[in-house]
């Protein structure tokens, strides 16, 4: 079954774009241009995934998951900009969003991240994979919980990768490793993004006053 | 070398008192004559190595025979060390390392450092050292005799090798230099030639090119403006350099980084280089999409750049193409990094530029 989604951006041509290169892999339901319309529609469509924009007229993308999810905790989040500042992105991944991509992706890759959004895989893109490189840094350590704060080795080296422009499959070609295990790092990371309390990533959510 | 020279000597007969040889010598040396005659007479009653010494240059001012000053130097040396207590074979040594000097440094017919040394006076200068040495007195004179003979071997050649560093270091810096421009000439003027040509039918692009290579030639020639761009970081510059191979190539540059910092001329280095591989990218790999990855680490500065294009084997590039040896390895080698091309036909190339960073 194709996955029904929702377009969240305020650039109506982008919105049209977007709907064009998808073409027949996904079911676009609803198409909104700002957090105040966005998530009365979500909310009734229960789409299965949102593709939001990480900037909108009346607020981040962020808004919108914190007000769909407690209602609607089946959707999942996929941000989309053009280029952003790392605390924006990281705003609205620690929101809930499962991943990260640019809008110069191609409308087959951007199918493909749709569907692993919707099975609960994380997608990131080089740029979000640069961001969290960054934002686990050795030798700035924290307190804490060290399974959240710090990332494992392999799981550095395939977000490097990523950030090189490797796609899963290559990565997994490179490294000796099935798709499903680059999946289940990329997955780990996400989590650790969402959940850590490293200070990085704390001073970023809180500049977007998320915490 | 003339300052090495001994200040001429000659008889001066208008202040004689004998032959004019002190007088002479004090004339010679800008000396009171009264003094070098109270030397003479001090040394004349040293076992009468004075009067020896004053007849063997009286015997030089009239037949100017180098040995024969030399010969009898030595007679009165050794009566002057004989008189202050010195053993027989003390005085023998002492004579074997002065003669021994002598010959070694006229063996090269120059006191001048580079100046070839003879290697026999050298080894008799040692055979008097040698002697000296176990004949016990002069205890304090061989270690002298061993350091000026040890300077006189190793003087020379460590001053030949100092000389022939700096000119190699000089050489080395011009060809350097040389490299430099014929990269940053490679980069600009002759990748926006080689476009002007491809789009010699749009005059509009044609002089927009040329417009915008004469401003950025202009700023590198006379006004020390980076050819590449001005800009304070390395993200900064290299979304500057992104943005500008997407304008001029028409391609789309996906940029990722991790950490930033300023740039330094190693860092410009790296993005210049980066900039000929998103260039080369853009003009052979034929994709219309390229990846760059900037990580900055507490160790080192690292650019990726890749394609999922053509990709080449380095064996076919003609060596006139001087983009990826010049502008991308050769620059990285002379900031301190390194450059490493992966390329596999058929399936892209991926260029990593990787810049030690210095201890802040």
């Amino acid at each position: 079954m194709k996955p029904r989604i929702v377009l969240v951006d305020d650039h109506a041509l982008f919105l049209a774009g977007v709907r064009a290169e998808l073409g027949d892999a996904v079911d676009v339901v609803g198409t909104a241009g700002s957090v105040a319309d966005a998530v009365p529609l979500i909310k009734e469509l229960d789409p299965d995934v949102v593709l939001l924009d990480v900037h909108l007229p009346d607020g981040g993308g962020d808004a919108v998951i914190n007000a769909v999810v407690p209602d609607r905790p089946g959707v999942r989040f996929l941000a989309l900009s053009v280029s952003d500042a790392a605390e924006d992105v990281i705003g609205v991944i620690r929101a809930g969003a499962r991943g990260y991509v640019t809008k110069t992706i191609s409308g087959e890759e951007l199918a493909q991240a749709i569907e692993r959004v919707r099975s609960g895989d994380a997608v990131f893109s080089p740029r979000l994979a640069g961001f969290a490189l960054d934002a686990f840094r050795a030798g700035e350590r924290v307190g804490g919980d060290a399974e959240l704060n710090e990332l494992t080795p392999r799981e550095r080296e395939v977000l490097q990768l990523i950030a090189r422009g490797y796609m899963y499959k290559e990565i997994a070609a490179r490294l000796h490793l099935s798709v499903k295990t680059i999946e289940s790092h990329v997955s780990n990371v996400l989590r650790k993004l969402q959940l850590s309390t490293r200070h990085q990533l704390t001073r970023w959510a809180t500049q977007h006053r998320l915490v | 070398m003339s300052a090495m020279a001994l200040p001429r000597f000659a008889l001066d007969p208008d202040r004689r008192a004998l032959a004019g040889v002190c007088a002479g010598i004090a004339r010679a040396l800008g000396a009171d004559v009264t003094l070098v005659r109270l030397v003479f007479a001090v040394l004349a009653l040293a076992g009468g190595a004075g009067i020896l010494l004053y007849l063997a240059l009286w015997a030089y001012a009239r037949a100017r025979r180098g040995w024969l000053i030399v010969l009898l130097a030595f007679v009165s040396g050794a009566f002057v060390l004989g008189a202050v207590g010195f053993s027989g074979s003390g005085i023998f040594g002492i004579a074997l390392v002065v003669v021994g000097l002598w010959v070694a440094l006229r063996g090269g017919r120059s006191l001048r450092p580079d100046a070839p040394v003879s290697y026999w006076g050298l080894g008799l200068a040692a055979v008097g050292v040698a002697i000296t040495v176990p004949g016990g007195t002069p205890t304090l004179l061989a270690p002298g005799a061993v350091a000026a003979a040890l300077a006189l071997v190793v003087g020379p050649w460590l001053w030949r090798l100092v000389r022939d560093r700096d000119a190699e270091r000089a050489a080395r810096v011009r060809s350097e230099e040389r490299a430099e421009v014929a990269a940053r000439v490679h980069d600009s003027v002759l990748q926006s030639l080689a476009l002007i040509q491809r789009h010699a039918q749009e005059p509009q692009r044609v002089a927009a090119l040329a417009r915008r290579q004469e401003r950025e030639l202009r700023g590198w020639l006379y006004g020390d403006i980076p050819l590449g761009n001005g800009a304070a970081s390395l993200g900064a510059a290299l979304s500057t350099t992104a943005a500008d191979v997407e304008e001029v190539h028409g391609v789309r540059v996906e940029l990722a980084s991790a950490g930033d910092c300023p740039v330094d001329d190693g860092v410009e280095a790296v993005v210049l280089a980066a900039r000929e591989a998103m260039t080369n990218a853009a003009k052979f790999a034929g994709v219309d999409e390229i990846d760059v990855y900037a990580e900055v680490t507490d160790d080192a500065v690292a650019v990726f750049v890749r394609d999922r294009g053509v990709g080449f084997d380095r064996a076919s590039v003609p060596a006139h193409r001087r983009g990826l040896v010049e502008s991308i390895e050769g620059r990285l080698e002379r900031a301190g990094g390194e450059a490493t091309i992966a390329s596999v036909p058929g399936e892209g190339t991926e260029v990593e530029l990787r810049l030690p960073r210095r201890a802040q």
